[in-house]
């Protein structure tokens, strides 16, 4: 008895998680794969699929700060702004003194979750919507990043950021080593702490998580900073990557970071979802973008696909319930 | 006859009476509107001269038509990303149609016509099959910018010169479309569809359960912003006297703004179009202004943005405080 019992609880458990959001994402971006390899040569090399995943990580953790955000019921619309400002604003904190460039770093996510601290600051207490506070604060921001840059490109000298970019410890590009480990903790932070419960009550009912003793204010500013910091990370591998920061390299992660977080099955809305979703989003984002450039059409055609497929995939994955 | 002409009487008080309580919310913003105006007068007394203000009512136009197009769909529970998408389509299609076979008046049907259809898709997408109206225009954003890269891969195309100097030449003709506009916004408000529109926003279920076509509401708002953001690239067209497939993008950000800035709520159903027309000229002023004072882009961007965050936290404050 105590054996079917055990037989009809994990197959249930089987049933959730083969149902899940996550899992399908996972799934469609499994699909994509084995049928573009087919279609396409080349396309299934593991050297290929390894660079997917690698421009695959930026995204994903820029989606990490957003999948915090979302889910607290917020938005960030100043990620690219800010991964902008990490990647151009790196050189300035050079410092001789430490050959490792470390200092630099460690000073930029400072940075950028300060930056991060302030959204939740207006949102929290000023109680400016999140789309303006951080739309204004996206303004805010390019103002500052000509002041940095001035219009010119800047050369990365650091170590540490190189290494990032483009080293491979054991065959894996460290890049997504980072990524790995970003997940790991993002996701026990926020499935496994009163954090991560704090977070979903907020997204779910604001006032009903407010009057069951829920800090919103230190939680709120809490997501935001998380959002800058990951934001930070992720320009600076960018510039490890590219090896120049210049104004503008951030801007696709606004919409992508989205994108990667609403094709997890996060909702939108807040209170529902997770971030195992929103690491298979981020490939799929890259997978989609990699299979448009393979089929060699126009700009326009390829900004159509782009929407259009996004479309269809939200049409599988991003129905919201009727409120009726 | 006394009975009707009291009738009339008390029907007047009480529209006035509900127009003065519409009013609070953005009254303070109308003052912040008066100050900045006068700055600009007294920066540029040239806005006093006919040419003047049809400059300045010309460099406001657009803002002030993609500021309705947002606060339509904000006032339904709704909102778009796809708008500066749909004013650079707008404006390719009319720079490369006009010169051409269909003339001005097929050129300017046919941007009416995606305008209005490319907004009733949308509505149609996000009402009917119940997504997200941020992702889907955000989807659509891309789709829109693609077939604007279609129309016209790079700047070009042409505006007939007497449309370019009627629309924006030396006269306040501008003024007097967006006028017509707002006219017809009120002849809008006072159709069925009209009356539903705030109360599909403030409350959909019980809208729904009162008979209120809630879909039909949502769905007519969004084909009445493309038809607004399609118009307004038509503008921007004739400003430049040609087509770019990415003129437009600013305006989704400052639409936004301009809503927002006016009073109106991200939850539908709260604020008014008169907030909505105020925050765009407000933007419109600010950006001005600055430039006169000799603000470098630098001050421009961080000055912009503080205003906007004070804007719209200073009411929450004062709600606050009573």
């Amino acid at each position: 008895m105590s054996i079917s019992d055990a037989g009809i609880l994990s197959r249930s458990r089987i049933r959730t998680i083969v149902t899940s959001r996550p899992f399908l994402t996972f799934a469609i971006v499994a699909l994509v794969w084995i049928v573009a390899s087919f279609v396409s040569r080349g396309f299934g090399a593991y050297g290929h699929l390894r660079y997917l995943v690698e421009l695959a990580a930026v995204i994903g953790i820029v989606a990490a700060g957003q999948t915090f955000v979302v889910i607290a019921g917020g938005i960030d619309l100043s990620v690219a702004a800010i991964v902008t400002v990490a990647a151009v604003g790196l050189p300035l904190f050079a410092i001789d003194a430490d050959p490792t460039g470390l200092t630099p770093i460690l000073a930029v996510l400072a940075m950028t979750t300060v930056i991060g601290l302030v959204n939740g600051l207006g949102v929290a207490l000023l109680r400016v919507h999140p789309m303006i506070m951080t739309l204004a604060m996206a303004t805010f921001l390019q103002g500052l990043l000509i002041i940095i840059a001035g219009g010119s490109a800047v050369t990365a000298s650091n170590p540490l950021v190189s290494w990032v970019g483009n080293a491979r410890p054991f065959g894996v590009p460290a890049g997504i080593l980072v990524w790995v480990v970003v997940s790991v903790v993002v996701l026990v932070v926020m499935h496994a702490t009163p954090f991560g419960a704090r977070l979903f009550a907020m997204g779910a009912g604001p006032l009903a998580a407010k009057l069951s003793g829920v800090p919103i204010a230190t939680t709120t500013m809490a997501v935001y900073g998380i959002s800058g910091f990951m934001a930070g990370l992720a320009g600076i591998i960018v510039l490890g990557m590219n090896g120049q920061g210049y104004v503008g390299i951030g801007d696709p992660y606004l919409l992508a970071s989205i994108a990667a977080v609403v094709l997890g099955g996060t909702s939108i809305l807040g209170g529902l979802g997770t971030y195992a979703g929103s690491i298979p989003g981020a490939i799929l984002l890259v997978t989609i973008t990699a299979l448009i450039t393979v089929v060699n059409a126009s700009p326009g055609w390829r900004s159509i696909l782009f929407g259009t497929l996004i479309l269809v995939l939200l049409l599988l994955s991003g129905r919201e319930a009727a409120r009726r | 006859m006394s009975d009707t002409s009291l009738a009339s009487q008390s029907g007047t008080a009480l529209y006035l009476a509900i127009q003065r309580k519409r009013n609070i919310g953005v009254r303070s913003l109308f003052l912040v509107v008066l100050a900045f105006l006068v700055a600009y007068g007294v920066l540029f007394p040239g806005l006093f001269t006919a040419t003047g203000f049809a400059k300045f009512t010309q460099s406001w136009f657009p803002l002030a038509l993609v500021a309705m197009a947002q606060a339509i769909l904000m006032l339904t529970g709704g909102i778009s990303l796809a708008i500066g998408a749909l004013v650079s389509l707008g404006a390719v299609v009319a720079a490369t149609t006009m010169t051409g076979p269909l003339g001005v008046t097929g050129g300017t049907l046919l941007v009416c016509v995606v305008g209005l259809g490319i907004g009733a898709a949308t509505g149609l997408i996000v009402v009917k099959l119940r997504l997200p109206a941020i992702v889907v225009t955000l989807a659509g954003s891309f789709i829109i910018a693609g077939a604007a890269l279609l129309v016209l891969p790079r700047p070009g195309g042409a505006i007939p010169d007497w449309l370019s100097n009627s629309l924006a030449g030396n006269t306040p003709a501008a003024f007097g479309v967006l006028v017509v506009i707002v006219l017809a916004w009120k002849l809008y408000l006072a159709t069925p569809l009209g009356l539903s529109l705030y109360a599909a926003g403030e409350h959909p279920v019980g809208a729904y359960r009162s008979g209120v076509p809630v879909d039909a509401a949502r769905i007519a708002a969004y084909a009445i912003s493309g038809l607004l953001c399609t118009g307004a690239g038509l503008f921007v067209a004739a400003q430049t006297g040609s087509g770019d497939p990415i003129i437009g993008n600013s305006f989704t950000l400052n639409s936004i703004a301009a809503a927002v800035l006016g009073g109106i709520g991200f939850l539908g159903g709260q604020g008014t179009m008169r907030g909505a027309l105020a925050g765009s000229l407000l933007l419109s002023l600010m950006i001005s202004v600055m430039f006169f004072l000799g603000f470098t882009p630098v001050a421009q961007y961080v000055a912009q943005g503080l205003i906007i965050i004070g804007a719209v936290a200073l009411p929450q404050f004062r709600m606050r405080a009573k």
